[in-house]
């Protein structure tokens, strides 16, 4: 329930600048490097799992900022949101206290692909993602700057692998230690900002560059692969400059739907909720992106950018000729700003001005902050392993930006389970891994570390192959249990929660099978709809739920005193009614991959001399990719079904002569006690 | 009439051997593991070509319907691991198809460990055909993939550590094979419309997932899923047309497919007419004289030979000859076996010098995938010396020795197509090669593989007719649908993955929002 007060964020500010002093001679389990979506996640979670865990960011106030779109969720992103907070993670109940405009996208389409999404005020996010921060035991949060991250000395034995020790601060003679470092640094990372001609070091306005420091240690020092991405963000726009007779009225849905399991309602009224605008660009916006060309050198990097994302200048010159929507967003309730989505831009700021008035509804529009373009270093992602922690640096964990994605569900989904992860290690549990047929995180994790990226990666619905079954709709039957049983990074009360959740659709579920009636009768107690079956079949409550056309609440008032007690749960008994026939034909291939995905792969495997007929070139990329489990050797390209039978081999002969090992051992110990036994006989 | 096969080969040897069971379900693209696991396979066991005997072999959980429908077995299913002799007939039709021998090994006792049955048939192609297409109206039944019965019994831990040793080498020389197979189909009348549909679905899935993912946002136009309706409504119609009318089906080449390959002037085509007995190819002095595929049919100790004369392979700039020696190259990648001839003559005087000569020239000659190291190759080439009647004696007898004696070469023949001399053993060696790969169902057996394309088929368009049903109600379900139906197609064709519908949705609309 939404009935929390955020304390007045001054003294919030104050509690946390803590000296530098003081933190540096503390001893943490988990530092977390940066404090955007993927950080503070991160922080959040290690310190649920029970992790004494530190964040670290440049500055206090941009904790849980909003560096581009004012806005949360989507089609597929949505879905991330609803896993993150069924994991107990922040950005769902944030997006619920800081939505100014809710709606669910593609509501005509199957509720498979629904996306939940909200148009958030700016200030309100940052606030609530602060309070909680500060409201959450063992989680410490520190201004400063990173200067150097601190590995220990390769091992002779094992050349190439090493331990993080700890962080080492911009100012801050101590280096503070710690046995699992995350870094987010999201666009920091080398970054640089664009804007026409001129380039200056940074990876947002009005915030420091990043130090060196920590782009070498990882280049340099550990040896990590690293390639170069580009985004942008457009320009703000004074709100009472624009015509908005000119544009198209967008209105939310008169009921908010929030993004948590845990509320019911959503901190804004539904009467209080902002509309967007729609416009459209002009031949003119095309004119003004060609003639500007020449004084715009972001757009000429060869750096890779979003093929979905794509700034004005490539919609423009890609697609000639046509005109491209723009969405005027609100930036909140009291801002007086607009965010023009679609309008990502890298001209020169005169340019720019000259190119938003080609658009109707802004003829007169004024800029408050001019559009940029930034390019910045990521970590080639198939360097991590399934729980984002580096290969060959035990202890050290990226999510975000650095790991080549784009989206702040996409950061706060990895920052999460990166938390977890790292959390887990320092604790000395076992990391732990989500699979890619369970849940979007796992599907958004095993393309990471499996595939690589070669742009920005997004996340769409069409990636996960097992769509139907991970609905947003049962994301916490999918993760809350497990993330408090196997996980624990879920509170007692969510769990208790869930519990209740899944008991009563159970039970539900478990009278609608019960209740079967002959198809005539049904008729009768149905009259209004047509049921096909022409002969006199017996139907369960559970089929005839599966129509179009009949909703749980028509069965529940033709039988009310068995089912009018599961009202609440009236939309997910229909949905699951609809899916649960095309889930049971995917559980199979499910299992198959489940079980591919259990037999782990030996992380210091020598694939080039493995004695076994297999190519040189199979070999290659197994040694250059080294996949964690059989189940992501598969899915990678160029590995013939035989290589997999090879591998598959030897992790089970492995696992035989671990057996017989073993057994050895148990017999060579009984034998010693029958000795010990026999010796101490009078 | 058969004889009594009273035990049958077949019958499983490994019962009792207790090697634990395996909990891994090995993949291939391509192939339907996995969710195909409930599912019944059917395949011809025994050869193809001549022979007295064929063997169909299911497993899975219809096996005992099967059974029971297409040898009249209404009550009870017959003893475990006995021979009966029964009617075997379409379950469907009723028509009498054979008379033959079946078997019923019960899980777990038998091969794959799954429910199995085995009918011994009459060996000619028409028996075989109607009995492969009953069963494939059984319901839950479908035609095998490439070593899927090894692989169910490697699931249900029949084979032991080292047997799975060798089963990475089986699937590699069946997935050879089936890519093989593949090319030759791929590139006739057939594949093309294979080809043709899996783009048409290609798109078909790219512009309703775009639709999914991007049409909040973006200016995705509203005409996008009627261009797809309309799309898979004249797929659905080509399919039924295809499907209904069989004969139009292009006729697979049947038979073990031999090609002879090398250097201009070798003798390749002197030696296709010795085989033939016939000038079925014309032969003259001058290099470059076959240009085009000269093909031709043989019987080579009963079992059926598609002959190919290929033009010599030699950097030209001549325009019809480099076609020619593309196609030769083509023609060598679908090959069976492939018989490179090399003159004697250029050949260097030191037979060590040419060993070394022929190992380099092998390999200008043979497909770029072949290159690794691979035990099966030489399974799949004959190396012929021709030419020998002038080399002299003793040379010929060094280079003999020589070639023996180092290892990782093919079988050597030393013959001229002038004299005649080692001809005779070139065939027996010819012969022995050919009978090893008829024992293989897999080389050439076009009923197998029109039986399993239409499986895949029918699959294909069951699914699309789920695009129509959900396509109003609830989009995702639809998706699914072509989902499915590419699968399924994919099985023929090769799979499709994800990144290349996104591919395709990037190049057809401006997404950026």
């Amino acid at each position: 329930m939404l009935t929390k007060k955020l304390p007045p964020l001054n003294s919030f500010l104050s509690l946390v600048s803590r000296r530098a002093s003081h933190v540096t001679r503390q001893q943490y389990d988990v530092i977390v490097v940066g404090g955007g979506h993927a950080g503070t996640e991160a922080a959040a979670a290690a310190a649920r799992v029970g992790a004494k865990t530190l964040l670290v960011s440049q500055k206090i106030q941009t904790i849980g900022a909003l560096s581009c779109n004012p806005s949360l969720g989507g089609v597929g992103k949505g879905q991330l949101v609803r896993e993150v907070d069924a994991l107990d993670g922040l950005c769902g109940r944030a997006g619920d206290w800081a939505g100014i405009h809710f709606s669910i996208l593609n509501r005509s389409k199957g509720p498979a692909v629904w996306g939940p999404r909200a148009q958030l005020d700016r200030q309100r996010y940052r606030e609530f993602i602060q309070s909680e921060l500060l409201s959450t035991p063992r989680l410490t949060v520190l201004e400063g700057s990173v200067e150097e991250l601190l590995v220990s000395e390769t091992n002779p034995e094992q050349p190439g692998h090493h331990r993080v020790t700890g962080i080492l601060l911009a100012n801050g003679s101590h280096p503070v230690s710690a046995s699992s470092v995350i870094l987010t640094t999201g666009t920091f990372l080398s970054g640089s900002l664009f804007i026409g001609q001129s380039t200056s070091p940074g990876g947002r306005i009005g915030d420091a560059p990043s130090s060196s420091g920590l782009s070498h240690t990882l280049k340099e020092r550990l040896g990590l692969r690293v390639g170069r991405l580009r985004t942008g963000t457009p320009p703000r726009i004074l709100r009472d400059s624009v015509d908005f007779s000119l544009a198209v009225v967008q209105p939310p849905d008169g009921h908010p739907t929030p993004f948590s399991f845990l509320n019911t309602r959503t901190h804004c009224k539904p009467e209080e909720q902002l509309p967007c605008h729609l416009t459209y660009t002009t031949p003119g916006v095309e004119r003004v992106v060609k003639d500007s060309l020449h004084l715009n050198c972001h757009i000429q990097e060869d750096a890779k950018g979003p093929r979905y994302c794509p700034s004005i200048e490539s919609r423009v010159l890609r697609f000639p000729g046509r005109r491209h929507q723009v969405w005027l967003e609100p930036e909140g309730l009291t801002s007086d700003l607009l965010y023009p989505q679609g309008l990502s831009m890298t001209m020169p700021p005169d340019v720019q001005l000259s190119l938003i008035r080609q658009i109707p509804a802004l003829h007169r529009a004024k800029i408050h902050t001019h559009g940029y373009g930034v390019q910045y270093d990521f970590v080639c992602p198939t360097q991590l392993s399934p729980a984002l922690q580096v290969k060959n640096t035990q202890g050290l964990f990226l999510a975000g930006q650095i790991n080549g994605t784009t989206g702040y569900e996409e950061a706060a989904a990895q920052g999460l389970w990166a938390g977890v992860n790292a959390a887990r290690c320092a604790l000395s549990m076992p990391t732990v891994s989500l699979s890619r047929t369970e849940s979007y995180i796992g599907v958004l994790i095993d393309d990471l570390v499996s595939r690589g990226v070669t742009e920005p990666y997004r996340m769409f619905t069409s990636r996960a192959e097992f769509r139907t079954a991970l609905r947003p709709d049962n994301a916490d039957m999918r993760l809350t249990l497990k993330g408090f049983e196997e996980v624990g990074c879920v509170s007692t009360l969510r769990y208790q929660e869930a519990v209740r959740v899944r008991d009563s659709l159970q039970d539900a579920q478990a009278t609608l099978q019960a209740l079967s009636l002959s198809s005539n009768s049904w008729k009768k107690q149905l009259p209004d709809i047509q049921i096909s079956e022409v002969k006199n079949t017996v139907m369960t409550g559970m089929e005839v739920l599966q129509y179009n056309n009949v909703s749980f609440e028509m069965l529940a008032s033709a039988f009310p005193e068995s089912l009018s007690r599961h009202m609440e749960f009236s939309q997910r008994l229909k949905i699951e009614a609809v899916y649960r026939p095309h889930c049971n034909l995917q559980k199979k291939e499910i299992e198959r991959i489940q079980k591919e995905e259990n037999l782990l792969l030996p992380h210091d495997m020598d694939y080039l001399s493995l004695p076994v007929s297999m190519s040189q070139e199979v070999r290659e990329i197994l040694d250059r990719v080294r996949p964690s489990t059989l189940g992501a050797a598969t899915r990678l390209q160029g590995i013939t079904p035989a290589a997999i039978v090879h591998l598959l081999n030897y992790v089970r002969s492995a696992e035989l002569r671990e057996r017989r090992k073993h057994r050895k051992q148990q017999k060579e110990e009984r034998e010693e006690e029958l000795c010990a036994a026999k010796a101490s006989l009078p | 009439m058969l004889h009594s096969h009273v035990t049958s080969t077949l019958a499983d040897s490994r019962i009792s051997r207790g090697t634990p069971p395996c909990r891994f379900l090995s993949t291939c693209d391509g192939l339907p593991v996995g969710l195909a696991d409930a599912e019944t396979i059917f395949a011809l066991s025994s050869g193809h070509g001549r022979c007295g005997v064929a063997v169909v072999r299911a497993s899975g959980p219809a096996s005992a319907t099967a059974l029971r429908c297409m040898a009249g077995l209404s009550r009870s299913l017959p003893p475990p691991r006995t021979a009966l002799l029964r009617s075997i007939t379409d379950s469907q039709s009723k028509e009498v198809l054979d008379r033959g021998l079946v078997f019923w090994f019960p899980a777990p006792h038998s091969f794959t460990g799954e429910d199995s049955v085995e009918f011994h048939i009459h060996g000619g192609p028409a028996v075989i055909t109607a009995v492969l297409q009953a069963l494939g109206s059984v319901p839950g039944m479908r035609p095998a993939e490439a070593g899927e019965f090894t692989r169910r019994a490697f699931q249900a831990g029949k084979l032991d550590l080292t047997e799975v040793e060798g089963l990475g080498d089986l699937i590699h020389a069946e997935t050879e094979a089936q890519r093989r197979q593949a090319l030759r189909q791929m590139s006739g009348e057939l594949g093309h419309l294979y080809q043709d549909w899996t783009h048409k679905l290609k798109r078909c899935l790219a512009h309703v997932e775009a639709f999914i993912d991007f049409s909040e946002d973006e200016l995705i136009e509203d005409g996008v899923l009627n261009q797809v309706d309309r799309w898979v409504c004249d797929l659905q119609a080509e399919m039924e047309q295809h499907l209904k009318d069989e004969r139009r089906g292009e006729r697979l080449r049947s038979g073990v497919q031999v090609v002879i390959a090398g250097a201009t002037n070798a003798g390749k085509s002197s030696l296709l007419n010795t085989l033939c007995q016939r000038p079925a190819a014309i032969v003259s002095p001058i290099a470059g004289t076959t240009r085009d595929i000269v093909e031709t049919a043989l019987d080579i100790g009963g079992f059926p030979v598609l002959l190919s004369d290929t033009a010599g392979l030699r950097e030209s700039q001549d325009l019809v000859e480099r076609e020619g020696v593309r196609r030769a190259r083509e023609r060598v990648e679908q090959a069976d076996l492939t018989l490179v001839v090399v003159d004697c003559a250029h050949l260097p005087s030191d037979a060590q010098q040419a060993a070394a000569f022929l190992q380099e020239h092998l390999r200008s000659v043979l497909p770029t995938q072949e290159q690794p190291e691979t035990v099966f190759a030489a399974d799949r080439f004959l190396l012929l010396l021709n030419k020998t009647d002038l080399l002299p004696e003793e040379q010929r007898q060094k280079l003999d020795r020589e070639l023996r004696r180092v290892s990782g070469f093919p079988p050597v023949c030393l013959i001229s197509c002038h004299t005649n001399e080692g001809l005779q053993d070139f065939l027996t060696v010819l012969h022995s090669s050919v009978k090893t790969l008829c024992g293989d169902p897999l080389s050439g057996a076009p009923t197998l593989t029109q039986a399993r394309h239409r499986a895949h088929l029918q699959q294909c368009f069951a699914a699309l007719a789920q695009y129509q049903r959900y396509r109003d109600i609830d989009l995702a379900l639809a998706a699914e649908g072509v989902r499915l139906a590419l699968t399924s197609l994919g099985r023929i064709t090769g799979r499709v993955g994800a990144e290349e519908i996104l591919d395709i949705i990037f190049k057809d609309f401006c997404i950026g929002k």
